[in-house]
């Protein structure tokens, strides 16, 4: 398990971090989500060691992270980088070894990993020499190929045409669900986030604003809402009923704000005697709903 | 899987290992090798077969060859090497003239020469007229042949030193002027392979992923071990070919003293690139693109430039003070103080000193340049202020 404990970072006159705070526990995987600038690269560089706090606590396995833990980390900066003249076994072979590995395992290790990836055929070539979509598997391959404890990774999917991005999931979901690595990544695509992982962090201007599981987040942030499609009804139908709001009017209905202790069935109820009850749901907030709401207060 | 070992104490290894192998593979590396060694053998070859020795000379004369006698003894005298030929008239000695056979013609009190007479020539067959004259004039006026000799004698005055001189005087200034130059080059040129090595993985970002495996100071380390190490090889293989060249064509006299002076420029190439490798990083480091890398460096060139013209000087007087403050100063004493040992000129508690100095700047130096070099590395775009890398790492 990762711990971010009450990370500050300022650069000059700007903070980067006030009291950034969250988790990321064995085995699930986190979408951290935030705005340009909201301070997603600086803290987890922060997590890996890049850069050093001004004050708090990234822990690992409950101790205070140190280089030897670090270094069974697994990153892949936002900025990727490779050397670009170097072939693309060397270069894993390399960074595996930096990472502790013997020379053995790095050299069966790179191997695995660009099969796992499908670019076994290019270990011979030099990194320029690939096509985007290669060069990033391999920038994967880097991240990966010592095995590693942890997973960050900076904006892993963007780039990524459809393919790649559900490759990449389910590279992510096996290294979380068979190899119980916690997964922690950023990410602009918030629908992808939603799909993917198991909870979300959102940051603003170096604030947590919302961490859990996304069901938790609706729970916690929105508010509820029902869209009820009623034929025949004028468009005033739900007025006597304290407690209903108007929220928007969509085509054929319309989308209502329910007070705390107001009965959803009761809004039913009164919907089918105002005329035929052609749809009734839940609203369930989508995340980038729900970031904007966390954003916006 | 393996357990990775705990700590990143030896990654420096596998970085030098990297930086090392890279280069040695780079055709820049071959190409300045190959430069290298036809510069040297070309200064080698020259020396061996055109400079130095003795000068000869072949002087024709017409009528009898009596005639030159009194020029060829007094060559003997002054270790000049000249024959005399004699021509049984005057169109045969032009005609040996005009085939390049003899250096000039003596026809009676004219000395003749296709194009010009040699200066040195000139000089012995003047001198040798002029006693011959004087001879004439004493032996007329019936001076005895003992006070006679002793007028005409050619080196009245004696020649000494107040020191016993050094035979090896003229090869220790070549080896000297050879080895500054290899210096200046390997230190300038191996200082710059630093700065664009830190500057190719922060051009293509590579650094953050080295940075999350290990600490910038290993990086740092390794990259300057491996690009020294690499130096040293080149300069020792430069070296070797240089010797074995020169004994081959005996260009140098003392191949010891070459030994012990290729050796010395090892010891010193160490040294130096000690020094200046921490500041060629940090000049890499604190820009983000190849082309401002030229001016990032301007002042460690200027700085190197500047102790080599001092000791290119020294090979001249290598006891002038501003050599001697070169030589025990940390920005110049790895070019300047190598001049003045091959040279004899350095004392041996002035070689001590410019060693503890160097050697203990260097310490200060690395740390400082380590911790500029941490907190440059990751910045990208604009160039980086000393002070903000400072404090960026703290």
């Amino acid at each position: 398990m990762l711990e971010l404990i009450d990370l500050h970072r300022r650069f000059d006159d700007v903070v980067a971090l006030d009291g950034v705070t969250f988790t990321v526990p064995e085995g699930t995987i986190v979408g951290f989500v935030g705005a340009n600038g909201a301070g997603k690269t600086t803290a987890m560089r922060i997590a890996l060691g890049v850069l050093a706090a001004d004050s708090g606590e990234v822990r690992w396995n409950g101790r205070p992270v140190d280089a030897a833990a670090r270094r069974r980390f697994g990153y892949m900066p936002e900025e990727r980088g490779l050397y670009p003249k170097m072939k693309v076994h060397d270069q894993l072979v390399y960074l595996a070894r930096l990472h502790g590995l013997a020379r053995a395992d790095a050299e069966r290790r790179a191997d695995e990993i660009s099969e796992t990836l499908g670019v076994q055929g290019r270990a011979g070539d030099r990194v320029e020499t690939l096509s985007l979509g290669n060069q990033q598997r391999v920038q994967l391959a880097a991240a990966l190929v010592h095995e590693p404890e942890m997973l960050v990774l900076d904006e892993p999917f963007s780039g990524l045409d459809p393919v790649g991005v559900d490759a990449l999931a389910g590279v992510l979901r096996r290294q979380s669900e068979n190899h119980g690595v916690p997964v922690v990544f950023s990410s602009h695509q918030l629908d992808l986030v939603e799909r993917i992982c198991d909870a979300v962090v959102l940051i603003d201007r170096g604030r947590v604003m919302a961490a859990g599981t996304i069901d938790e987040l609706r729970a916690a942030r929105a508010r509820r809402l029902v869209r009820v499609e009623v034929a025949g009804a004028d468009g005033e139908w739900f007025a006597s009923l304290p407690g209903a709001r108007l929220d928007a009017t969509v085509p054929g209905g319309v989308v209502l704000e329910l007070a705390d202790d107001l009965d959803e069935q009761r809004v039913l109820d009164l919907a089918r005697g105002s005329g035929d009850v052609t749809h009734f749901s839940r609203v369930r907030p989508t995340l980038a709903e729900l970031f904007r709401e966390v954003v916006q207060t | 899987m393996s357990e990775p070992a705990p700590t990143d104490r030896g990654a420096w290894l596998l970085v030098a290992r990297r930086d090392f192998r890279v280069r040695l593979r780079d055709k820049g590396f071959a190409i300045s090798t190959a430069i290298t060694l036809s510069v040297l053998s070309a200064f080698i070859l020259i020396r061996a077969y055109a400079g130095g020795g003795t000068p000869s000379y072949e002087l024709g004369v017409v009528g009898a060859a009596s005639a030159g006698a009194p020029a060829a003894a007094l060559a003997r005298q002054q270790g000049i090497d000249l024959t005399v030929r004699a021509f049984p008239d005057e169109a045969a000695g032009r005609g040996a003239l005009s085939d390049g056979d003899i250096d000039a013609l003596l026809e009676g009190e004219r000395l003749i020469g296709q194009r010009d007479v040699p200066a040195e020539l000139t000089d012995v067959v003047q001198a040798a007229a002029v006693a011959e004259r004087i001879r004439a004039a004493l032996d007329e006026a019936g001076l005895p042949p003992d006070r006679l000799a002793q007028a005409l004698d050619p080196r009245p005055v004696r020649v000494g030193t107040v020191e016993p001189p050094d035979p090896n005087r003229d090869s220790n200034a070549a080896v000297a002027f050879i080895g500054v130059i290899l210096l200046y080059g390997q230190l300038f040129g191996y200082g710059v392979w630093v700065a664009t090595g830190v500057i190719e993985e922060k051009a293509s970002r590579v650094v953050e992923i080295l940075l999350s495996a290990i600490s910038p100071r290993q990086l740092l380390a390794g990259k300057v071990v491996g690009i020294g190490t690499l130096g040293i090889v080149q300069l020792a293989f430069i070296a070797a070919f240089a010797i074995g060249l020169s004994m081959l064509t005996g260009a140098l006299s003392i191949p010891a003293s070459a030994v012990g002076a290729a050796a010395l420029v090892l010891a010193w190439f160490v040294l130096g690139f000690a020094f200046y490798a921490g500041l060629f990083a940090v000049s890499g480091a604190l820009v983000s693109r190849m082309e401002e890398l030229q001016n990032a460096m301007v002042p460690i060139n200027i700085v190197i430039l500047v102790s080599f013209f001092i000791s290119v000087g020294a090979l001249q007087d290598p006891d002038a003070p501003v050599v001697v403050i070169a030589s025990l100063l940390p920005f110049s004493a790895a070019l300047a103080m190598p001049v003045r040992i091959v040279l004899g000129a350095a004392t041996a508690p002035q070689i001590a000193a410019s060693v503890i100095i160097l050697v203990s700047s260097t310490l200060l130096l690395i740390p400082l340049a380590g911790r500029i070099y941490a907190g440059a590395v990751l910045r990208t775009g604009a160039r980086v202020r000393l002070r903000d890398a400072w404090r960026a790492a703290g």
